[in-house]
């Protein structure tokens, strides 16, 4: 038999440990891509005017906000990299590990 | 032009040399569709970019910025977002679960013959409807750039994207991508500098000479899009549709891990990214630079904006400086269509040799050696179906093809993938439900709307995604309760789980 707590069950117990940390951090991660671009569609579609208020110099709001939307992508990116690898991956591995030292 | 024509013929030469480097390399299946899933995260990233950087966003962003000012940078901020969707959901699940295809995911989920037929239903659609519009569109482009025949331009695209194909598989196609990226981002970053050097290095200055030129209205939104939610279908469509489309997501496949995958798409969001946000600055460069009226004259949709901008900052019309980078960018131009035809012809090629031939039909019993046989016979007659398809498409409005197929794919492909991929109780009637409804209604939506009957048009939107992924998922969790409970597959779903967030496949 396997080493201690290896076996189907342990494996797909940390599964789910694993996918409810990955819902911990992707559901705001993707809460906040998709208000932050989906929203800005909505405001160039219905509030024009909003979007055409001056920020700097001939740059309005809708250029700002996309401007924003590059750098939130960008650092979303870098985040989502940076989480993955110190929590998912340490416990993919033990799942991992537990379904392979079975038998 | 004949300039141009040599810097082509140079480019060509380069590819040829990579695919016959490529063809004594791929003798397996698993190097044919997936380089034996080899490459490091920068490659894939870079080929990434190729991939998905067509001619519509190298040409056509900067024109619909230049010509209708905010909404060109909304099209060209979506593509990036979209990767924030495959990043978070789609990436590694894919590297974790499938092996070629889109198929191949749907197929180990549920274990039955329909989803399988389903999924490629999926992306044969899907990938035909956007590999026309790239033939029809080089066709035009390479006639414009070289002077042959709109015909004779298609024959040559074809059978260029047929022999990196057919020949090199994955591999020759990743590397004409790279290429293809390498030389974009240069020509892109050349451009840049130009600019920037004529304003001072201060970016605003473009904005307050656009505005100067072409008034307030100008910067705001609306002038390309009318209808509010033509905008919220634009944005739907990239940021989950993207996930839908088999040709780019089948490059996960390419790497050895869930881990390479994830680099892969940090590396393609900077790349592309950067390069996105260039072809807005590019755009009002080429407003205020070469104007209005010239570039419309020159195309009326935009489309050689790129290479019009080119030309004024080498020089203008006549110099060597001008000549030189005119078609430096003409050339990029062509590469990127066939580094995006040749990824099309290859993916369809998967649905059909691999998830259609071998798993459908002979249930998975194929020697390995015959299947790569049929993958290489199945990419030559895609190919010639491309070329005989970009023939008569000349003079044809393909450019509601290109709105249905991230239509669909946002419609059909994406919810049936993200429920397969997440929720227990899916199951074949759900992936049935998904695909049918999500693809039916995007194509009927598609061709009642003003992109294919103008003013006659039964339904306002250009882009009905805002109607049609809803519908899409409706589909999918109507189908998957008419099914009825299917005990053995959410069982199963532990282990497929398991095999999701870990790649280790359990016995």
């Amino acid at each position: 038999m396997a080493r201690n707590g290896a076996s189907p069950e342990a494996a797909h117990a940390s599964v789910k440990r694993l996918i409810a940390e990955k819902l911990r951090f992707l559901v705001p991660m993707t809460i906040i891509f998709m208000v932050g671009y989906i929203g800005l569609t909505a405001l160039a579609g219905f509030a024009k005017d909003l979007m055409g208020t001056k920020v700097v110099g001939s740059v309005n709001l809708g250029f700002t906000l996309i401007a924003f939307n590059y750098l939130l992508s960008w650092l979303l990116a870098i985040v989502y990299g940076r989480i993955a690898a110190d929590r998912f991956d340490p416990l993919a591995a033990k799942a991992a590990s537990e379904t392979i030292d079975r038998g | 032009m004949n300039l141009t024509l040599g810097i082509f013929v140079v480019i060509l030469l380069i590819t040829l040399g990579i695919t016959y480097w490529a063809a004594k390399r791929t003798s397996t299946t698993a190097d044919f569709y997936a380089v034996d899933s080899q490459l490091t995260a920068a490659q894939n990233g870079f080929a990434l970019a190729g991939d998905w950087c067509s001619a519509a966003a190298f040409l056509g962003f900067t024109g619909l910025t230049a010509l209708y000012g905010m909404d060109g940078a909304f099209y060209a901020l979506g593509p990036l977002v979209a990767f924030c969707t495959v990043l978070f959901l789609i990436a590694e699940p894919m590297r974790n679960t499938g092996k070629y295809t889109l198929g191949d995911i749907i197929r180990s989920r549920m274990q039955t013959r329909t989803s399988l037929l389903a999924a490629i239903a999926g992306t044969v659609v899907v990938n035909f409807a956007y590999l026309m519009p790239q033939m029809a569109g080089a066709g035009v482009l390479v006639r414009l750039l070289t002077g042959i025949s709109y015909d004779w331009a298609v024959i040559f695209v074809g059978v260029s994207m047929i022999v990196y194909v057919a020949f090199g598989g994955m591999l020759a196609t990743t590397w004409v991508q790279i290429v293809k990226a390498v030389l974009m981002l240069s020509a892109g970053a050349i451009i840049l500098v130009m600019i920037l050097s004529m304003i001072h290095f201060n970016p605003l200055t473009l904005f307050a000479d656009a505005e100067q030129k072409y008034g307030v209205k100008y910067l705001l939104p609306g002038n390309y899009l009318k209808n509010p939610f033509d905008q919220i279908s634009l944005g739907l469509g990239y940021t989950l549709g993207l996930a839908g489309l088999p040709h780019v997501m089948t490059r996960f496949y390419t790497v050895p891990d869930a881990k390479t995958a994830r680099r892969s798409v940090v590396w393609v969001m900077f790349l592309a990214g950067a390069f996105f946000a260039g072809t807005t600055l590019f755009g009002l460069a080429a407003a205020n630079l070469v104007g209005q009226d010239v570039l419309r004259a020159a195309d009326k949709g935009g489309n050689l904006t790129l290479p019009l901008l080119a030309q004024y900052l080498g020089g203008g019309k006549g110099s060597l400086g001008g000549d030189l980078m005119l078609g430096f960018v003409a050339a990029v131009a062509v590469a990127t269509i066939l580094a995006v035809v040749s990824a099309l012809t290859l993916s369809t090629s998967g649905a059909i040799a691999h998830d259609f031939y071998v798993n459908w039909v002979k249930g998975g019993r194929v020697e390995g050696r015959q299947e790569v046989w049929l993958a290489r016979v199945t990419a030559v007659v895609i190919g010639v179906l491309a070329i005989a398809l970009g023939i008569l498409a000349q003079g044809v409005n393909v450019a509601v093809l290109v709105i249905l197929a991230i239509c669909v794919a946002a419609s059909a492909n994406f919810p049936v993938l993200i429920l397969s991929l997440f929720w227990r109780r899916f199951n074949t009637g759900g992936v049935v439900g998904g695909m049918a409804v999500g693809l039916v209604s995007s194509v009927v939506l598609a061709m009642i709307g003003p992109a294919m009957r103008g003013a006659d048009a039964l339904w306002p939107l250009v882009n009905p995604t805002v109607v049609s992924l809803p519908l899409g998922f409706l589909g999918a969790v109507l189908g998957t309760l008419m099914w009825g409970r299917d005990a053995e597959n959410e069982q199963r779903f532990d282990a497929f789980l398991l095999q999701v967030h870990t790649g280790v496949a359990s016995k």
